[in-house]
């Protein structure tokens, strides 16, 4: 029994012995803060940043000071607590959330058969071209939601994925699995966008779905920042980086394809500042400001949409937006 | 010995129509020619509404090596080039809708008078490509290509599919019947082509009378080869393998081991297009399954719409599918507003007992298929990869070799659809090939 134990202690030591060399001598050198900033990034890898995984996402942006913040689905505070840790720039990435741009249900756009293959969007696309009538919306078996690393995806009852704006991290996984490329990347800011992405002639199109774009253009003509384009046979479509989530496309829209979430945010006119030229009034799309020559002039909250167009053209600086 | 790896015996059910003899489908009133019906690059339409075209009239103009034009099948008013649901994809694509005359006249000069035997092989080949010939068989690979080899492949073999190993399936079996001289006369213009002094025609054994016919009336370089009874017997790598037994390599053509394998109803349609100069404009085609009332093998043009076929085959009775093709690798329909193409070699009207539509169950590891695949791959495997849509694993489990012939899910105790699987898989693998083409 005692040699037993003495025998197996001895082995056990060398082996320690060993071990411990080794560990020395072989030790991986890595940066500290390496490991730290693995630990703030979400560790989804979700492959996202172009990375395989969230810990090469981390070495890369820790051994080489040029390597910009590529992750998009981490939180802005963390950005600068990683920014902080590694005592450089990181700069920042505008959060992005992901968008459904089909409004058509079964109950809006019917199917032309009945698919009784794998429940997977891309598997019934290829049973002659997927079972619903409308060639561009949405097939509704999930296959957003089930890529979602994140639980931001869910089907609605409608039978249509619908995304938390709040856990979605704009990683754009279920961008790639759509097989009809129904899903973009908007600004988290302003989720505007036109929920149909069809190149049906708007009668072909009204036969088959009910909520569609019907491509009148009256949004393209009343955005005011010419971010929208109604181009013939297309749906219209919102370019983002014009976009200034004014929300005006979203009332005009007669069949209501535009969704969005408006952002509460409101001009309002620093009275000792305005030196009363009025271009603002000119400018303004929605009639909210008012006021006499040579006096300053001021805004209706209730009827400003925020959207900025003022602050651009006014020359001295007197209008400021705040939250409502 | 067994002709090839792999295999199934699926029931032939082809008494429906087997000695049923051809009938002509009568001229009908419109007609629907897509102008897709080849694989390879498209085609472009050049007629346009209000123009007169008459029978055998080129109605579009290939683009590219790789792609063949389609023709009027008969005399008539476009009335437009219209979006149609295309019988393969399913999707909407470009079809010229014909109104007929009902004076069926061919156009200028058709049908001609020459002997293709005093032609050489540029002008057989321009011939046969000009008359819009593709594979017949269903796979619609345009004929002049698979005709005219490149530089530094020496093909020695020329092989006659007249196998037709698709259950229910006839047509080929009734053109070898009744009109054999169509066939081997082809077979010999083909031959000219190539320039060889043989060929062999292959027939399963389950057509006695078709081997007789072919036997008596062949020349002596045509040797009639009957092949024992198993699906997928008529697939070229399969049936390459049972008569020379060379292996066609992974990833690679017949013409890789010398060998060219051609339809025997594309060796007629060869026969019409360069002794007549007459196009590609009808082909014969079975119209069978329990699910129509009078199955029939008919001749039919080409645009002749599904619903006009399956009146004139009595109507419906209690279907619950109707495909394109045979039951093993058919293209299921939603509607019956859809043409007949060039290489519909059979329209089949399954009961809901003989569709036997249900859902799956996971894999439990049986091994059916494995012994059945023909290309000795592990379907289970794939099936299981492609439900987690790991392509990357299934390519290097041979998922590009497998041809889709549907023994696996056959044979499948817990009715998986095993091909759907590897279909998403190819899919899969296809646009992340695309996508990273276009970032390079």
């Amino acid at each position: 029994m005692l040699i037993a134990t003495l025998v197996v202690g001895a082995i056990g030591a060398v082996c320690a012995l060993i071990l411990g060399i080794s560990l020395v001598t072989f030790a991986v050198k890595m940066d500290a803060r390496e490991k730290e900033v693995v630990e703030m990034l979400p560790g989804a890898n979700c492959g996202a940043c172009g990375f395989a995984g969230c810990a090469a996402l981390a070495h890369e942006i820790t051994v080489n000071p040029e390597a910009p913040m590529a992750c998009p689905a981490v939180k802005e505070d963390t950005i600068k607590a990683i920014a902080a840790l590694l005592e450089r720039d990181m700069g920042s990435l505008e959060p992005a959330v992901a968008c459904v741009r089909c409004k058509g249900g079964p109950q809006e756009a019917p199917s032309r058969y009945e698919y009784v293959g794998p429940r997977d969007c891309r598997s019934a696309q290829l049973v002659a071209g997927g079972p619903k009538v409308c060639q561009y919306g949405c097939l509704g078996m999930g296959s957003c939601v089930t890529v979602c690393l994140f639980d931001a995806m869910a089907m609605g009852e409608d039978g249509l994925p619908h995304v938390n704006i709040d856990t979605c991290t704009g990683c754009g996984k279920c961008v790639e699995a759509c097989p009809r490329g129904i899903i973009a990347l908007v600004p988290k800011t302003g989720t505007y966008c036109v929920s149909c992405i069809s190149e049906d002639a708007p009668k072909d199109m009204k036969k088959i779905c009910s909520v569609g774009c019907i491509k009148c253009g009256i949004c393209a003509d009343v955005c005011p920042f010419e971010a929208i384009t109604a181009e013939k046979g297309k749906a219209a479509l919102i370019d983002q980086d014009r976009c200034r989530k004014c929300g005006l496309c979203t009332g005009v829209c007669p069949v209501s394809v535009i969704t969005g979430r408006t952002v509460p945010e409101k001009a309002r006119i620093i009275p000792g500042a305005c030196i009363g030229c009025g271009i603002c009034e000119q400018v303004c799309p929605t009639e909210a400001v008012s006021g006499r020559a040579k006096e300053p002039y001021s805004v209706d909250p209730g009827t400003c949409i925020g959207c900025g167009l003022c602050l651009a053209k006014c020359p001295a600086d007197a209008i400021e937006r705040y939250n409502a | 010995m067994s002709p090839f790896k792999g295999g199934v015996h699926p029931p032939e059910e082809k008494a429906l129509v087997r000695d049923r003899a051809i009938e002509d489908f009568p001229l009908g009133a419109r007609y629907s020619v897509p102008v897709q019906q080849h694989l390879g690059a498209p085609a472009r339409a050049i007629v346009k509404a209000g123009d007169a075209v008459r029978k055998g009239q080129a109605l579009s103009e290939p683009q590219g090596y790789v792609s063949v034009p389609v023709h009027a099948p008969t005399s008539g008013t476009v009335k437009g080039v219209a979006k149609v649901v295309h019988p393969v994809t399913g999707l909407l694509s470009p079809g010229v809708i014909i109104e007929a005359d009902g004076k069926d006249e061919w156009a200028e000069g058709l049908p001609l008078r020459r002997d293709p035997f005093a032609m050489d092989k540029g002008e057989l080949l321009e011939a046969i490509r000009g008359a819009g010939i593709v594979g017949m068989g269903g796979a619609t690979f345009p004929t002049h290509v698979k005709l005219n080899p490149p530089e530094g492949k020496t093909i020695g073999t020329l092989i006659i599919n007249g196998v037709e190993c698709e259950p229910y399936l006839s047509s080929d079996h009734r053109l070898m019947v009744e009109e054999p001289e169509r066939v081997l006369k082809g077979i010999q213009v083909a031959m000219r082509v190539l320039g060889l002094d043989r060929a062999v025609l292959a027939i399963e054994a389950n057509k006695p009378d078709a081997i007789r016919v072919m036997r008596e009336k062949a020349p002596g370089e045509i040797t009639v080869s009957p092949l024992s009874v198993k699906y997928p017997q008529g697939s070229e790598k399969q049936l390459i393998k049972a008569l020379t037994g060379r292996e066609v390599p992974s990833g690679g053509l017949p013409m890789d081991v010398g060998t060219v394998v051609q339809n025997c109803g594309t060796c007629a349609a060869i026969w019409d297009a360069c002794s007549a100069g007459v196009p590609l404009i009808e082909r014969i085609t079975s119209v069978t399954g329990r699910g129509v009332r009078n199955p029939k093998n008919i001749r039919v043009r080409v645009g002749t719409l599904l619903r006009d076929v399956i009146d004139f085959c009595g109507g419906l009775d209690g279907a619950a599918k109707i495909i394109f093709g045979g039951p093993m690798m058919g293209i299921a329909q939603f509607t019956q507003d859809i043409p007949v193409m060039k290489g519909t070699s059979g329209i089949l009207v399954l009961t809901e007992k003989d569709a036997d539509i249900g859902g799956y169950s996971p894999c439990i590891s049986c091994g059916r298929c494995v012994e059945a695949c023909p290309m000795g791959l592990i379907p289970s495997t794939l099936s299981r990869l492609g439900e987690r849509d790991l392509w990357q694993a299934a390519r290097k489990s041979g998922l590009t070799d497998c041809m889709e012939c549907g023994c696996c899910t056959y044979v499948c105790p817990a009715r998986r659809p095993i091909v759907h699987f590897i279909r998403h898989l190819k899919a899969l693998s296809r646009s992340a090939g695309s996508k990273q083409a276009k970032g390079a």
